[in-house]
């Protein structure tokens, strides 16, 4: 691996004694300097030792703002940046850049956040907003006074793609990695492609046959040389680091097991998800043939001979009632936790338009049946999901509506003469909350998604895994197909519950991350991790307990013959657990240093 | 007694969660104290016990650790902190600093109305201590 770590100052770096801090205030066009005193906060913030000019702008981000800070760094000696204006998360990137161009180290400067931290909250109190201001630009002068030039970590890229799960997501990732060019291994455990849509007929909204959809991309897959797909192929390690994995599975083949290994710069995650399994006795199920959920429903409305009314199972079916949210927006106290204590307290999104899909698809088949269709919130979120709710309404499906109190009951009773046997009793809103009994032949449950069962995988890999056990991505709007760990992308229901559309729109989200991760052939990633100064270090170890990232860092010798701790930058995640336990402060988190920190406190107090 | 808005209070948020929860407090335009300083960390896992007890020893009077909670990304930095936080609080008894001046919690990037509860309820504690000083 070739690698660049930060560390120790390069040639030319100004000593501590030379440092020259250029602060910059923005006014915000009115949305800082309305509330917060500028002039005041670049006039006591100018008297820092270290300060060498203090200024405030109308708009620091327009390209003349960035030409003050540019100037002052080519002509008046500062070699240091502190901007207080809006969140960093807007404008950081902004100013790095603009250091870079004036050929500064882009890693030497400090965003201070005087806006959304400081002017929108202290409206009415001016005096004590400027104070604050002061305060925050005096401790980021202190940060970055403190800062050492970084050098993004950089590591070779191998331009190939494992995918784990040849489901719709997987397989969409799968090719669309390939036409842009990397080589992908596409891991499937089953003996086919396709995935949950395997089970489906058609797909909502436009009825779009499932079948013809697989085949479509497995043929795609299959006729493109740069994938090869390994069915029945279980992951068994995961090794190495961004760039660089090594990852092994194990397939199934007539001769036996086969052990492989491929070197691949990123993973993709395409896992996908199980349904929620009623227990037995939950609204009936388990107890009769008349209770199905809907996956099952599916299955069986494949079979049913054509006619006015159904058959499942020898029984003619004349009313059908479908009950939402089974095993999702569950409760604490009212539904019964899983094996791991928790509840499903998220909603499975799909199921509403799928059950109602499935209402037509039944309605059109056997148009004498009669539907009742008994929910909490109907969330036909999509586009043309709330025409399916619509037309239901048309077609003469009877809605109930229950509250989360009064969660319906289903009681089963022996067949009655040809009349419907079972009741479901609902509190329904929809008529001022009278108590309603609904005689049903067949009850079919709109069951959630659960992940698939991946522990293993989770193990191996150190995956985060949300409260919902969901695979959880880095930010849900900023980094939604990323996890923590660097070079691993999520796709599809492995992350959640979608739809079709969404789990390929997310399966090519993931391709393309992944795409741009490995097109240059050379990562560059953010040097915020840890670093070991190795004069500093005295050999005990104690960080390597607190670091959960396997290979992150390990024990090596110095140059001088000690015993040293060291950091494998790929490797590292950056949290710092390693910095809390170090006493003499050898190991630290490159750009967020406890020294930092500590003068940035004495600053914060110091008014 | 001063005015609850001079009681110095540090927030420590991470960059996934409670920083961006911080911001959409701003962008939402409701308003605390002025007294809150917000430092941003990726995790206060990195902190020290003794990171802790030197802010007070400064005069920090109060310390709200806001993590990502369940949303850490970080394997077990959730578990380590809050075992560290425990141990803080052991320290702050040996050396006579109440309780209630530092809190663990867990504020997402939305929890606008947590934020703020968690900010009222340290100046409520700060409040007590002191009007408590003030009449031993």
């Amino acid at each position: 691996m070739s690698e660049t770590t930060s560390g120790s100052p390069s040639p030319g770096t100004p000593s501590r004694e030379e440092i020259r801090v250029g602060v910059y205030v923005c006014h915000c066009g009115g949305n800082i300097s309305d509330v917060v005193d500028v002039a005041k906060v670049v006039e006591e913030v100018g008297r820092h030792p270290s300060v060498e000019v203090s200024k405030h702008f109308p708009f620091l981000c327009s390209d003349p703002g960035q030409q003050l800070i540019l100037e002052d760094i080519r002509r008046n000696g500062v070699n240091r940046v502190v901007v207080s204006a809006c969140s960093p998360f807007l404008h950081e990137t902004t100013f790095r850049k603009a250091l870079q161009r004036a050929g500064l180290n882009p890693y030497l400067y400090e965003h201070v956040n005087v806006r959304e931290q400081v002017s929108w909250v202290h409206k009415a109190k001016r005096e004590s907003a400027t104070e604050k201001a002061i305060r925050l630009t005096l401790a980021g002068v202190e940060k970055v006074a403190r800062q050492d030039p970084l050098e993004a970590i950089r590591v070779q890229a191998e331009p190939h793609v494992v995918v784990i799960g040849a489901g719709i997501a997987g397989m969409r990732a799968a090719v669309s990695a390939a036409r842009r060019g990397l080589r992908v291994t596409l891991i499937e455990k089953s003996d086919r492609t396709g995935g949950r849509l395997n089970e489906l007929a058609t797909l909502y909204p436009d009825n779009e046959s499932a079948r013809a959809v697989v085949d479509d991309l497995t043929q795609m897959v299959v006729g493109d040389g740069n994938i090869d797909l390994c069915l029945n192929s279980r992951l068994t390690m995961v090794d190495g680091y961004v760039g660089s994995f090594t990852v092994g599975f194990e397939t199934r083949g007539p001769e036996g097991p086969i052990l492989r290994q491929v070197r691949a710069g990123a993973i993709i995650l395409a896992t996908g998800f199980r349904h929620y399994e009623p227990f037995e006795g939950e609204l009936g199920y388990g107890q009769s043939p008349d209770v199905m959920t809907l996956p099952e429903f599916n299955r069986a409305l494949e079979s049913t001979p054509p006619g006015d009314l159904p058959t499942f199972g020898g029984r003619r079916v004349r009313h059908v009632a479908f009950v939402h949210c089974v095993g999702s927006r569950q409760i604490e106290g009212v539904h019964r936790p899983q094996p791991d204590g928790r509840v499903n307290d998220y909603c499975s999104r799909v199921c509403c338009t799928a059950a109602l899909h499935s209402i037509h698809r039944l309605m059109d088949k056997h148009p004498g049946v009669r539907v009742f269709d008994v929910y909490r919130d109907i969330r036909t979120y999509g586009r043309g999901h709330e025409d399916l709710y619509e037309k239901a309404s048309k077609r003469g499906v009877l809605f109930f509506r229950h509250t989360e109190e009064n969660q319906p009951t289903v009681e089963l009773q022996a067949s009655q003469n040809g009349h419907p046997p079972h009741r479901i009793r609902v509190r329904d809103v929809l008529t001022w909350n009278e108590e309603v009994e609904i005689p049903v032949d067949l009850v079919v449950l709109a069951t959630g998604m659960m992940p698939s069962d991946i522990g293993g995988i989770v193990q191996t890999m150190k995956l985060p895994v949300g409260s919902d056990r969901f695979l959880q991505e880095v930010h849900p709007k900023l980094r939604p197909v990323e996890v923590a760990n660097n070079g691993v992308f999520l796709a599809g229901t492995c992350q959640g519950p979608m739809d079709a559309v969404e789990a390929v729109a997310a399966g090519e989200a993931a391709a393309v991350k992944a795409s741009i991760l490995l097109s240059k052939g050379v990562i560059e990633m953010d040097p915020f991790v840890a670093r070991v100064r190795e004069e500093r270090c005295d050999g005990c170890a104690l960080c390597l307990n607190e670091c959960e990232y396997r290979g992150a860092l390990a024990m090596a010798e110095s140059a001088d013959g000690r015993k040293v701790a060291r950091v494998n930058p790929a490797l590292c995640a950056g949290c710092g657990a390693c910095a809390a336990v170090c006493e003499p402060r050898a190991i630290e988190v490159a750009g967020w240093s406890l020294d930092q920190f500590d003068a940035m406190v004495d600053a914060l107090v110091s008014r | 007694m001063r005015d609850p808005d001079q009681y110095k209070i540090l927030i420590l948020t991470t960059n996934v969660s409670s920083y961006p929860g911080a911001n959409t407090v701003g962008q939402a335009r409701l308003q605390y104290s002025p007294g809150t300083s917000i430092l941003r960390v990726p995790d206060p896992v990195m902190f020290p016990e003794e990171f802790y007890l030197n802010a007070f020893r400064k005069g920090v009077d109060g310390i709200i650790v806001m993590s990502s909670g369940s949303d850490c990304p970080y394997e077990g930095a959730y578990r380590r902190l809050s075992a560290r936080i425990q141990r803080v609080y052991r320290r702050m008894k040996e050396e006579g600093i109440d309780k209630s001046r530092l809190k663990l919690t867990t504020i997402c990037t939305v929890c606008k109305t947590a934020f703020l509860k968690e900010i009222a309820e340290m100046q409520e504690n700060l409040r007590k201590l002191e009007e408590a000083a003030a009449q031993a």
